[in-house]
């Protein structure tokens, strides 16, 4: 029986903290300082500024598709081909250069705009013929990767200019390139789902699609809008693995859907839709890639990683879902 | 003068099909003999007709002559089509039939031909050495089979079709049929009973996998960890055995940790209320991590002789088919007559409403996910008996594999619909394509391409069906 006041107009700071504290992020927030204190305890190459920028070169791909992620998410849906459209938009942007002798610059918008437009197809059936997203995504995650297949006959291009590797591999301002487009990305789209009326639109779709079309809302759009934007982000990712990477195969991204959706929704995005925010994904994204990366400098076999990550997503989600019906009690 | 009991059927184009169909068919089987292809000479079908005809006892041993009996069948039932549309019902089912036989009698005559030579459709394939009067009268034959599809009929007469024909699961064993035809024509090595006896047993495991998933989709959850814990289950078979387990104990092992594993899933899906897409995505994680660190990536060999159960052959068929037959008879009657079963739908269909009628929500879930590790269990073994060495890592993406089969089936992924034929039918199917593709010659590198499509169009007819019946 502690302040049961219906929403004090002006909180107090550690009324704030609190909340701020136990909200979704704030307890991920925890969890992952926790495990980056333990980490740094096992091994003292963990913890250096070299390490941890490196870290930010790898998660980049999967952060920028998390992104998007996020959003389809919190619309009640799923994407399960965004590995196969980074996979797609590599190929292509490697065959439109070898094979068809673009200059790079026009493959790498080709490529881009190959995977927009996978991801277009992807909300033009979910939304116009009504197929179910989870449906849709796994029937285009077999045909993306297939067609990223058929084009590239199994062959690797390879050989690119050294100006093309400034975005995978090259630092600016002495931090990774595509660690900024990251930055970026986070900053701009976390605000357009917190703080403008696109973002609203997809938390009203989520939490009842039924109540927001009978709200007037251009549900449709907006759907079509994310599958699109999917493509877009998974493209993206995609020119900066080749980048990164220096050369294009077919199977690059396999899998990748996996670890974007862990991502997700160990950062507090409800798989039902409706609630999650961007700042709750990247926490995911970073806590994931530290584990692995902390794991492995601690000494732990690479492939034991992806126990920890298991059942850190788990026992994330359970704490969390602890807290919230805590919360909702009180 | 017949009184007009209710509203006479109008006649409509479609009530023209067979009439057209037959004499296409009857056309074309008459130019046959006639045509001569100035690049390759005479038709193949009238060379082959001419050789039987002097070969052999004369008009009516080549099985193709029956073509046009059939074809005249079909011309009588169009022409009755269309002085009596109202019997339209039991008309396009008798043209299906004839149609049928037009099919069989090619398949029959094209059965005892010797391959052709190489030709530009690759080695050995007759697909280049035909001439279009062949195609056509194929293609005439196949539309008067598949003309029962669609609907000529008023809304209550079409309603009693649909239900026999237009559910998910005829969709997909036509679709099975019709694939079988036409790569069996292509290249009849296809029908060979080893190629197509292969493609059952080697994918039985898949099939039996998919039941569980079938049952896990219906109540509205979903399982994605099966993958690895199909792998795992099989190396613990596999080592129990070596290590001097007698085989029907390795065999039995994995059902029982499938089943706890399921249980402990279902656990947190039920108790500790975690979705179980998220549960499945941190299970597979382990298990796979599991799987890696205590095998080292190091395969099973050396299991006795007396372990392989997947190379039985009881009764001569292959134990695999029995195996994938019997359960998924088993599931089918027990999700449709068991209290049980018939609850795992209510779930699905409308959680709220089943636990107003007093279901208890936990139980079944519990339930549903250890029957699940039980079939995944069974999976794991007919996997782990197939072959002379275990594997560590199980086929890529198979859980992917197990999910598109049952959702292909027609189990809605929303929950509450689907059957376990379905999923069966279209574990066959999806592999049939496979295996088809590489018979029609399609290039290794777009066989996941084209199987893409496929899945894509499954889908896309399953919806439009499903529109259609709402109408």
């Amino acid at each position: 029986m502690q302040e049961t006041t219906p929403a004090p107009r002006n909180p107090t700071v550690s009324e704030k903290l609190r909340r701020l504290i136990i909200s979704q992020e704030g307890v991920l927030f925890l969890i992952m300082l926790a495990s980056v204190l333990f980490l740094a305890t096992r091994t003292d190459k963990f913890l250096t500024v070299d390490n941890l920028l490196q870290q930010g070169r790898f998660m980049t791909e999967i952060g920028l598709i998390a992104i998007p992620m996020t959003y389809i998410i919190i619309t009640g849906g799923i994407d399960l081909s965004v590995g196969s459209i980074l996979g797609l938009a590599a190929i292509v942007l490697g065959w439109t250069w070898q094979e068809l002798g673009f200059p790079l610059e026009l493959a790498i918008i080709t490529a881009i705009i190959s995977g927009t437009v996978a991801g277009f197809v992807n909300g033009l059936f979910i939304v116009r013929v009504g197929v179910p997203p989870l449906i849709m995504t796994l029937a285009t995650l077999a045909l993306y990767r297939g067609l990223a297949e058929g084009i590239s006959e199994a062959r690797s291009a390879r050989g690119y200019p050294e100006w093309f590797f400034q975005l995978g591999q090259g630092e600016f301002l002495g931090i990774p390139t595509q660690l900024w487009l990251l930055i970026f990305a986070v900053i701009i789209f976390g605000i357009v789902l917190a703080r403008t009326r696109l973002g609203r639109a997809l938390y009203a779709i989520g939490n009842n699609e039924t109540g927001a079309r009978f709200s007037g809302l251009t549900v449709n759009r907006h759907l079509l809008f994310i599958y699109t934007f999917s493509g877009f982000m998974s493209a993206v990712a995609g020119y900066i693995f080749v980048s990164r990477v220096s050369t294009t195969r077919s199977d690059m991204g396999t899998g990748m859907e996996l670890d974007v959706i862990a991502a997700v929704v160990l950062g507090g995005t409800s798989i039902f839709g409706g609630a999650g925010s961007v700042p709750g994904t990247i926490i995911g994204v970073v806590l994931i890639q530290l584990l692995k990366n902390g794991l492995v400098l601690a000494g732990v076999t690479s492939d034991a990683t992806i126990v920890v990550i298991g059942s850190v997503l788990i026992f994330a989600i359970l704490v969390n879902n602890f807290i919230q019906s805590r919360r909702g009690e009180g | 003068m017949r009184v007009a009991k209710s509203a006479p059927v109008p006649r409509r184009p479609i009530h023209y099909v067979g009439i057209i169909l037959s004499l296409v068919i009857i056309g074309a089987y008459f130019t046959l003999p006639f045509v001569i292809q100035p690049e390759r000479g005479p038709s193949t079908v009238a060379v082959l007709t001419e050789s039987k005809k002097a070969n052999e006892l004369g008009l009516f041993k080549t099985g193709l002559e029956l073509i046009p009996l059939a074809a005249l069948g079909i011309l009588l039932l169009g022409v009755w089509n269309v002085i009596a549309p109202a019997a339209s019902r039991a008309i396009s089912l008798l043209m299906s039939v004839a149609g049928l036989l037009v099919v069989v009698y090619y398949i029959n005559f094209f059965r005892d031909t010797p391959l052709g030579p190489p030709n530009e459709w690759g080695e050995g394939s007759i697909l280049g050495s035909l001439d279009i009067a062949f195609w056509i009268m194929l293609v005439a034959g196949i539309l008067a089979v598949l003309q029962i599809a669609i609907p000529r009929a008023l809304p209550d007469e079409r309603y009693r079709i649909t239900k026999l024909f237009g559910n998910q699961e005829s969709v997909i064993l036509f679709g099975l049929l019709f694939l079988i035809f036409i790569v069996g024509i292509a290249n009849p090595r296809f029908l060979q009973e080893r190629n197509i006896s292969d493609i059952l047993q080697g994918n039985a495991y898949i099939a039996v996998a998919a039941l569980g998933m079938t049952m896990v989709i219906v109540t509205g959850n979903i399982d994605i960890s099966v993958g690895s814990l199909v792998g795992l289950l099989a190396v613990i078979s596999g080592r129990l055995v070596v290590a001097g387990a007698p085989s029907p104990i390795a065999w039995l092992i994995p059902l029982f940790i499938g089943a706890g594993i399921g249980g402990f899933i279902g656990f947190l899906v039920a108790y500790l209320r975690i979705p179980s897409i998220v549960v499945t995505l941190g299970m597979l994680s382990i298990i796979k991590g599991i799987l890696i660190i205590w095998t080292a990536g190091e395969r099973v060999t050396d299991m006795p002789a007396d372990y392989h159960l997947s190379q039985m052959r009881p009764l001569g068929i292959p134990m695999p088919i029995i195996i994938m037959v019997l359960l998924t008879i088993v599931v089918v009657l027990w999700m449709r007559y068991s209290a049980t079963g018939r609850a795992f739908y209510a779930l699905g269909g409308n959680a709220e409403a089943a636990r107003l009628s007093g279901l208890s929500q936990r139980r079944l879930l519990m339930t549903v996910f250890t029957l699940n590790g039980v079939f995944v269990g069974i999976a794991s073994v007919m996997y782990s008996t197939q072959f002379q060495i275990i594997q560590v890592t199980p086929p890529p993406a198979l859980e992917l594999s197990i999910i598109t089969a049952s959702v292909v089936g027609g189990v809605s992924i929303l929950g509450g619909t689907g059957t376990a034929i379905g999923s069966t039918l279209a574990t066959l199917l999806l592999n049939f394509i496979r295996s088809a593709m590489i018979f029609i010659n399609v290039s290794p590198f777009w066989l996941k391409a084209v199987q893409g499509l496929l899945i894509l169009a499954t889908v896309l007819a399953d919806l439009i069906r499903r529109r259609r019946q709402r109408l």
